[in-house]
């Protein structure tokens, strides 16, 4: 199970990473829908590094590697 | 802030050479002194990670480049640098893994024994060499600047870029790897308490976030979106950058050893989350002061800019404790590249030991020398020049792959080759003797687009996979 999950960290990391450069999360010169007061790229980017940090945390729960060592 | 400065100052360089002195290393070998034992733990590599990977170029350049160009800023370094963390775990493991710790003395040497050829190992020395020492010396100018610009009538620019440099180059030499992981905690900390305080000033000027961005509409919408005002933000440099960000743990030797030398997986694990961490808090401010700018100080030049937000708008103790925090975060950069690049020395050197750390000590202080020289001819563009930095050094990325997972990467010597004659074609493009595009495409990525499909065919066309 921690394997499936460990890829699925991977996998969600590599798609992230892609739809970066799409419109997703940056669409060219849009700054609306606001978050806060934040442009849509400033919010969306910041969410985008918090979901990245909650994956590399559940990562290090279930990198195979890590727990061959424990 | 003559005062404040001198408090400040004297507080810090006390604890720089208690650390120094405190942690230096008893035991004369080149084990503990270019890799501090191989036993740190998650807490110090936390703050010696980022603070040798936030640097001036934080502090200084960022600001700028959220002023210049925008809120695109936040994708070129941000995000790129959470994916590089999640790329600490998945393929920091595999470099520990695959590395003898006891003989693991740098990348260079590494690479020569894994393609079984010294050569390999001169050419991975040789481009971290080309790319840092620029890099380096981008540190110790753009503090030099602001010192010069912040004390115009005092001393000339190039007394500020030696004393600099003598300070990195004291402690390194006196404490090795583990006076420079203390001292990266000191820096590290003080880094981001002094980029907070002006961070909360900038965005308390401007009314808040809401009235931030309102402000920053009103003068420039174009920096609310990508491209950015100057259209920089295009697809082809977010995402080189990012490549090359991801390449650094593991292309540029000052963080390479620091993956290796950490106590366990799992305190790499933790490192890395906490690096995430870090590097968002690190990041999120110099946001602020960028928009402050662009509203404040928008057709200031990057000088102009920097010395009035970071000192002549903030009170004396601020402004003080500013300076601190710069000095300290471009020392900690600077002397982790350059040790790192005796560290590299070392690597390739065979013979007893004593005798090659004194060679690489001498190392150290001649690329500490040629580093100098640099800054004093540089140019004020931080962040470029620190892109560029990474840029070259990731050309070695397919090299370094290819090396981890190939069982015999030494049946395939086609790719140090490639890759030392991509470098010397980036280094030319770099120099101005030929653009840095080719058919609307970034050098830059095509040659690591070349390189890589040349290792995706050696992968398929030699034996034995380490995965």
């Amino acid at each position: 199970m921690k394997d499936t999950i460990w890829k699925i960290c991977c996998i969600t990391v590599v798609v992230m990473a892609i739809l970066t450069f799409t419109p997703v999360v940056t669409p060219v010169g849009k700054a609306s829908p606001e978050v806060f007061g934040m442009p849509y790229t400033m919010w969306m980017g910041l969410l985008w590094t918090m979901l990245l940090v909650v994956i590399t945390y559940i990562g290090t729960k279930v990198h195979p590697g890590f727990r061959d060592e424990q | 802030m003559g005062k404040s400065l001198l408090i400040f100052g004297a507080i810090y360089l006390g604890a720089l050479i208690f650390l120094s002195y405190s942690n230096r290393s008893s035991k004369s070998s080149s084990k503990d002194f270019f890799l501090a034992g191989s036993n740190i733990g998650s807490f110090l590599g936390l703050f010696t990670f980022a603070a040798t990977l936030f640097s001036t170029f934080t502090i200084l350049g960022m600001p700028d480049f959220f002023r210049v160009h925008g809120v695109g800023a936040w994708i070129f370094i941000a995000v790129s640098d959470l994916v590089m963390v999640f790329g600490i775990l998945w393929f920091g493991y595999h470099l520990r893994t695959r590395v003898d710790k006891s003989s693991f003395m740098g990348m260079a040497g590494f690479m020569a024994a894994v393609y079984k050829a010294r050569w390999v190992g001169y050419v991975m020395f040789a481009t971290a060499f080309i790319f840092l020492i620029p890099y380096v010396a981008i540190q110790i100018r753009g503090v030099a600047t602001f010192l010069d610009q912040a004390f115009p009538d005092s001393v000339p620019l190039w007394v500020w870029a030696v004393g600099l440099v003598a300070i990195m180059l004291l402690y390194s030499e006196i404490g090795g790897l583990k006076a420079i992981i203390y001292n990266d905690l000191l820096q590290g900390i003080m880094l981001m308490i002094v980029i907070w305080i002006i961070g909360i000033v900038c965005l308390d000027r401007m009314g808040g976030m809401s009235g931030m961005f309102d402000q920053v509409a009103a003068k420039e919408p174009a920096l609310l979106s990508v491209p950015g005002p100057k259209g920089l933000f295009d697809f082809q440099f977010l995402f080189g950058s990012m490549v090359a960000i991801c390449m650094i743990p593991f292309t540029q030797p000052q963080v390479s050893c620091r993956l290796v030398i950490m106590k366990d997986h799992k305190a790499l694990g933790r490192t890395a989350m906490g690096l995430g961490i870090f590097a968002i808090l690190v990041i999120l401010p110099t946001m602020f002061i960028g928009m402050y700018g662009a509203f404040n100080y928008g057709d200031a030049t990057p000088p102009e800019f920097l010395g009035n937000t970071l000192l002549k708008d903030q009170s004396g103790p601020i402004g003080a404790l500013v300076l601190i925090g710069l000095i300290a975060a471009a020392i900690s950069t600077a002397d982790s590249q350059i040790f790192a690049l005796g560290g590299e020395t070392r690597s390739l050197l065979y013979g007893e030991d004593k005798k090659m750390m004194r060679k690489a000590r001498y190392a150290i202080v001649v690329f500490a020398l040629l580093s100098l020289g640099f800054a004093l001819v540089s140019s004020d563009e931080l962040v470029l020049l620190a892109r560029a930095s990474f840029a070259g050094t990731a050309l070695l990325g397919p090299l370094v792959f290819f090396g981890l997972f190939k069982k015999d990467p030494s049946l395939f010597k086609a790719l140090p080759l490639l890759t030392g004659i991509c470098v010397l074609i980036l280094v030319g493009a770099n120099l101005g003797l030929y653009a840095t595009k080719v058919a609307g495409l970034r050098l830059d990525l095509l040659l690591l687009g070349i390189l890589t499909i040349t290792s995706l065919i050696g992968a398929a066309t030699t034996k034995g996979s380490q995965m």
